[in-house]
């Protein structure tokens, strides 16, 4: 570089004009003036190139305080000139970045270069050189500022990152590195990564970098556990990508973990709980099958033989014990019956699910009913579409229309003809089936939250188990469907009973 | 009124044998019992009737929940072996586990599903089946 000053300040001193033009298209093209400061008579010469880095007219020639005056006022006019007195009185040369005003007031940033010539231990002159360095600047500023933005992301990320060399060295780690594993950044630099992971999971890298060094991969991620400082155990998820050179070699790798020890924790339970629900599922279907089957046996033998002894030895019978016992014994089995009907009610896939004529059910159902409507003289209202059809499972279905009408009819209010309309209406999502009677409703405000419940009853009615409703309920949401009540004291309920159609 | 020759009855109730009996003999329906306890004895015990020449029931009642050989188990030996005459052969269990009635329907040999408790009217509509094979 000094070389080249040489050169260009040497031929600048001759007066050859070819040489001179040929120079300053040098200049030009490497943006670099040259200026000289005759001290033996003031006289200051600008080259082409140096008037063209300060935007004056070719024909300009300053003063040499007009020359120091274009630098910024303050900080930069003050260094050149402090700079410039030093070099005519101590001989020093300078070489320094200052910013400057051009003369169409537009700030550039310039290298200013000067060298003292010196002749009889006394400085002749002082000359130099110029350079535009406002787009070198400009660009520096730049990578300055997205190195900046990437090491503020790298240091504040919420997620642990490291770099990590080709042999495995910590070296540079976040903050969130050293807040996830509890050491320091001192600490981690250098360290081998691999002696952070939990022992079991050591083996999960070594493939993996393999192929990302020989760039069959870009990047692989991983669940892997870490060993904290204080020896307890972070569960993260681990991806890690390389970093290439512009001839591909490897430089080095970028780790990058994420906390999921609270993700893996909450999986953790949920994988417990399902077990311990599977588990109680298998013994409550165990406990069914016992009810189901041994129960049963049990009661069906005491009916058979109680049915033996009336046929047998009636006079056995005939006094207050053996009715009760069978009374007794006949609830007994009832009940067994329906706990079984409740534990066997399950979730149904929508595809066993029939398509089940309404009206048909409906007109079943209340067939069953024929003797108790005869003997209450009770009004049945049925205003059901021939055409509608329900998704359903017809034991589901059969047993879902015989319980509500079943009610209806059951908790009449005494002296007054019961009255029972059906109606059914489609909508986008169901087909609503309301079935209204006029009978001694239930009071909401003091049974809403137990209507469904299992073994509720709200009446003191001497058929009333509470049961119906909730094996209702059960079956009716086991197919999709809801159910919901409205009831007045004195005045009727009415049940709607949403199951979902074909269309959907 | 005799209308079967002899029944044979599979289960190992004790109880529920007991009272099938007393049903059967005080219906006039049947005389001739054979009892097992469970489906091995039984297969046994049949093959062995059919081997010394002797009359096989007509009817079986058979349990399902049994110790050694259920009645599964025993069917499907049962559907094996070639009989003299035709057999009329009912499920009777406690169960009512839809599964167990679903399985019954796959096995052509069964007549019927019949739940526990057993009662004079079911024994003697499963007998005038017998006799309408017949």
């Amino acid at each position: 570089m000094k070389e080249l000053y040489n050169q260009l300040f040497q031929n600048h001193g001759t007066k050859d004009n070819i040489n001179y033009t040929y120079m300053d298209s040098i200049q030009r093209d490497i943006a670099i003036g040259s200026w000289e400061v005759n001290l033996q008579n003031n006289e200051v010469t600008w080259s082409a190139m140096t008037k063209t880095i300060h935007e004056v007219e070719q024909d300009y020639n300053p003063s040499l305080e007009e020359g120091i005056n274009f630098f910024l006022e303050g900080y930069d006019s003050e260094l050149i000139g402090i700079l410039f007195n030093r070099a005519v009185e101590k001989q020093e040369p300078y070489d320094n970045e200052v910013q400057l005003k051009t003369a169409k007031n537009n700030i550039k940033w310039v290298r200013i270069v000067a060298y003292p010539v010196i002749k009889n231990d006394a400085t002749q002159k002082v000359i130099g050189i110029i350079q535009d360095i406002t787009e070198k600047n400009k660009t520096l500023f730049e990578l300055k500022l997205k190195e900046e933005l990437i090491r503020t992301t790298f240091d504040n990320a919420p997620n642990a990152m490291a770099l990590v060399s080709l042999d495995g060295q910590i070296l540079t780690s976040n903050k969130s590195f050293s807040d996830y594993l509890g050491y320091t950044k001192e600490e981690l630099i250098g360290f081998p990564i691999n002696t952070l992971s939990h022992p079991e999971d050591v083996d999960l890298i070594p493939q993996n970098i393999k192929a990302l060094i020989t760039g069959k991969i870009n990047k692989f991620q991983c669940e892997k556990r870490y060993i904290r400082k204080d020896k307890s155990i972070i569960h993260c998820l681990l991806s890690v990508s390389i970093l290439r050179d512009e001839n591909f070699k490897p430089v080095h790798f970028i780790s990058h973990l994420i906390d999921i020890t609270k993700r893996t924790i909450a999986n953790k339970k949920v994988e417990t709980l399902l077990k311990t629900t599977k588990q109680q599922n298998e013994r409550l279907l165990n406990f069914a099958h016992i009810v189901s089957h041994n129960l049963r046996s049990h009661s069906g033998n005491i009916q058979m033989l109680l049915d033996l002894m009336y046929s047998e030895t009636p006079e056995a019978t005939n006094n207050e014990y053996v009715p009760l016992i069978l009374e007794a014994v006949n609830q007994l089995s009832e009940t067994i019956d329906n706990l079984n009907q409740v534990s066997t009610i399950k979730d149904n896939k929508e595809q066993d699910l029939q398509r089940c004529n309404l009206l048909d059910y409906i007109n079943k159902a209340i067939s069953n009913f024929s003797a108790e409507i005869k003997e209450t003289k009770a009004i049945i209202n049925i205003n059901i579409e021939q055409d509608i059809y329900v998704l359903a499972i017809p034991a589901y279905l059969d047993s879902i229309l015989f319980n509500f009408i079943s009610n209806a009819l059951k908790y009449k209010r005494d002296h007054i003809i019961p009255e029972i309309t059906l109606s059914a209406e489609q909508s986008d999502k169901f087909i609503k089936i309301e079935i209204e009677d006029n009978g001694l409703g239930i009071n909401l405000d003091l049974h809403k939250d137990k209507i469904f419940g299992l073994y509720k009853t709200f009446h003191n009615h001497k058929e009333a188990k509470g049961l119906g409703l909730y094996i209702t309920k059960n079956q009716i949401e086991a197919m999709h469907g809801k159910v919901k009540v409205k009831s007045k004291i004195n005045k009727g309920t009415i049940f709607s009973i949403y199951l979902k159609h074909e269309t959907n | 009124m005799k209308q079967i020759e002899s029944a044979c009855l599979i289960d190992d109730d004790h109880i529920f044998i007991f009272a099938a009996k007393k049903i059967l003999l005080a219906t006039d329906i049947c005389e001739n019992f054979t009892v097992y306890n469970n489906g091995a004895d039984a297969i046994e015990g049949l093959n062995e009737k059919i081997k010394s020449g002797h009359d096989v029931p007509e009817l079986i009642l058979l349990d399902i929940n049994m110790p050694i050989m259920d009645g599964w188990q025993f069917l499907d030996e049962f559907i094996k072996i070639k009989y003299p005459k035709k057999i009329t052969l009912y499920i009777v269990s406690s169960s009512i586990d839809p599964v167990d009635i679903k399985k019954a329907k796959e096995y052509e040999a069964i007549t019927d599903f019949i739940i526990k408790p057993i009662t004079r009217k079911n024994l003697i509509n499963m007998v005038s089946a017998v006799s309408k094979k017949e």
